[in-house]
């Protein structure tokens, strides 16, 4: 366990009231994700060319701000993103999701043609399992529930089998048990049809 | 036609594909149970808060008071900041859930010191003190910090008493509410790992006591789906605890619940039967009569959760012996309840009635603070932690 760190001092609340808090800021976000090299790997317009790396253009910002903190803290290991996740402070990362959720969304250039058989099977498991009802209906995400529409396939797929197999939790264990029992076909038929949205 | 069993149903939906795919989809926990009527509702769980609310926009403002009652910032700068036990030197520990920490605030010279004092536990929501040490409970973890006030720059390596409590690793409604009993026991509950199923009897959906070490392992009570509070009488000795309702069965019902245990090992109802009254849509086969009712009901989809009996004698004679529940707020309802602090009197007969105590976080269908648990100071004041805004409020009378 390490040291223990001293987070902050309830000092003259007064003093404090005076100034306001500034929100987070996407402006700062930006300048924020060039210098951590953010866009080197999720894509300069936040739209990913690089494969098993998500897309983040409009990530709602709390699915941000939350992986990025579940990541700081060791709660979710992503050896690429330790390095990066490190010593950022929490206003930091609520501009980095203020930034990226700015951005418009879009599919990556690389994404194929749907493939008919998947796209039915993909849209009748997502019927099955209201995946709208959270993601909602046009899978945009909202809150801490994040955009599938246009994400990378590849991606999704990864996220998919992490979350079935246990290796993977979010801020809470829903998507572990929503995939509970699904196949490979089932995994690979919802990445394909939530990317092609 | 929708009956869940933790693992039996599950089972039967890969052995069938074909009737899963019409009849049972697997469902996350909090969904099971939703009938198809609300099957593109858009009512989901809260996210959590896990960043810093600077001190300006933590809404202390906005609480209301009995008069007389005043509420200050006590402490801030703790995402998630959930539970609370008081050290025998005056420290608070504070337990959260998704981020993971336990925070230790300390009151020196009237301003607060927040350290985190263990991190990168799953859940780490109970906390309990006893003999000097800090007991943490997180999901299936048990962690004792010995002579924790003396070194809490470098709490150390705890003793790791995980095995000899040998808790269930389900992560549903796995967090732990835990205290010690006046019996020297550590009380805490295990909640169903579903919104709805049927369970092991004495695995899931109790409260069970233990001896400080993990030995000694009693089921107090059963049929409890998910109780985030308990505390003794401190005149009784008996034990009352609150409890979650389950989701999906409607706007009004089942009501959350006070219960106290008249009897070790008695059934309070769950999953068959809620609040004393309402038979589940769901599963069936046992009749409401068979179980023991609550002692009150606490609105629907409140989600009350921590609880402590008043002893102090800062506030008027009358709030003597009377609890005080934080209600953390509902998701499964248009109109959202609860995110508030309500106070529970017992009249002669023991009888319970509860009354408004903290209001002011709910601004028509907006929350602004997530009131969790509640605990007494040593002078007679109330701390009320918020989970939303990662703060602890204090709550003082002047007549």
């Amino acid at each position: 366990m390490r040291a223990a760190r001293i987070l902050g001092v309830a000092a003259v609340l007064a003093a404090a009231f005076a100034s306001p808090t500034p929100a987070a800021d996407a402006g700062r976000g930006r300048t924020l994700a060039e210098e951590r090299h953010c866009t080197s790997c999720h894509g300069a317009d936040g739209r990913s060319a690089t494969p098993g790396v998500p897309s983040l253009a409009g990530m709602p910002e709390q699915v941000v701000v939350l992986q990025m903190i579940i990541m700081r803290e060791g709660l979710r290991v992503v050896p690429a993103m330790m390095e990066f996740a490190k010593g950022l402070t929490d206003s930091q990362i609520e501009d980095l999701g203020a930034f990226f959720a700015g951005l418009p969304p879009g599919p990556p250039d690389d994404r194929g043609p749907p493939d008919p058989a998947r796209m039915r099977a993909g849209a009748a498991l997502s019927e099955r399992l209201r995946c709208g009802a959270c993601h909602l209906p046009d899978y945009r995400g909202r809150e801490q529930m994040p955009r599938l529409a246009g994400q990378r396939e590849d991606y999704l797929l990864h996220a998919l089998t992490q979350y079935r197999d246990n290796q993977r939790t979010g801020t809470d264990t829903q998507m572990s048990g929503l995939l509970y029992g699904l196949s490979d076909a089932d995994l690979a038929a919802l990445a394909h049809y939530m990317a092609q949205q | 036609m929708f009956r869940i069993t933790a693992t039996m149903g599950l089972a039967a939906a890969l052995a069938l594909p074909s009737l899963a795919q019409a009849q049972q989809a697997p469902a996350p926990a909090w969904a099971q149970g939703r009938p198809d009527s609300m099957a593109n509702s858009t009512l989901a769980p809260n996210a959590p808060k896990l960043t810093v609310t600077p001190p300006d926009q933590v809404p202390v403002g906005r609480i209301r008071l009995p008069e007389g009652f005043k509420a200050e910032l006590w402490a801030h700068g703790m995402p998630g900041a959930r539970m609370m036990a008081l050290g025998s030197n005056g420290t608070i520990f504070v337990g959260t859930r998704t981020i993971g920490r336990v925070y230790a605030v300390t009151d020196q010279g009237g301003q607060r010191q927040v350290r985190v004092i263990a991190q990168g536990l799953k859940q780490p929501n109970g906390v309990a003190f006893r003999d000097g040490a800090l007991y943490v409970v997180a999901i299936n973890q048990v962690l004792r910090y010995d002579n924790i006030e003396s070194k809490l720059d470098n709490p150390g390596t705890p003793v790791d008493l995980t095995s000899a409590f040998n808790l269930p690793t389900e992560e549903h409604h796995g967090w732990k509410f835990t205290t010690f009993g006046p019996d020297g026991k550590l009380y805490m509950q295990v909640g169903a790992p579903c919104n709805i199923c049927e369970v092991d009897e004495d695995r899931h959906a109790i409260l069970v006591r233990f001896n400080p070490d993990g030995s000694g392992r009693e089921v107090v009570a059963r049929g409890v789906r998910n109780s985030v509070g308990m505390a003794h009488h401190p005149q009784t000795g008996q034990l009352w605890f609150t409890n979650n309702g389950r989701d999906w069965a409607g706007e009004d019902e089942p009501e959350d619940t006070l219960g106290v245990v008249q009897r070790v090992g008695e059934h309070f109802g769950f999953p068959y039967c809620h609040a004393g009254t309402m038979q589940d849509p769901d599963v069936r086969g046992r009749q409401c009569s068979e179980f023991s009712p609550p002692a009150l009901k606490l609105g629907p989809h409140t989600a009350a959760l921590g609880m402590r009996f008043y002893t102090g004698s800062m506030f008027p004679a009358e709030y003597r012996n009377s609890m005080f529940i934080a209600r953390h707020g509902s998701w499964n309802r248009t109109q959202r309840t609860g995110y508030d602090v309500v106070r529970v009197t017992l009249d002669a007969q023991g009888r319970p009635q509860m009354q408004p105590f903290l209001t002011g976080l709910l601004e028509g269908n907006t929350f602004h603070g997530r009131p969790t648990d509640v605990q007494q100071l040593p002078d007679g004041s109330l701390l009320v932690s918020d989970e939303q805004a990662g703060a602890i409020y204090r709550i003082t009378y002047q007549r």
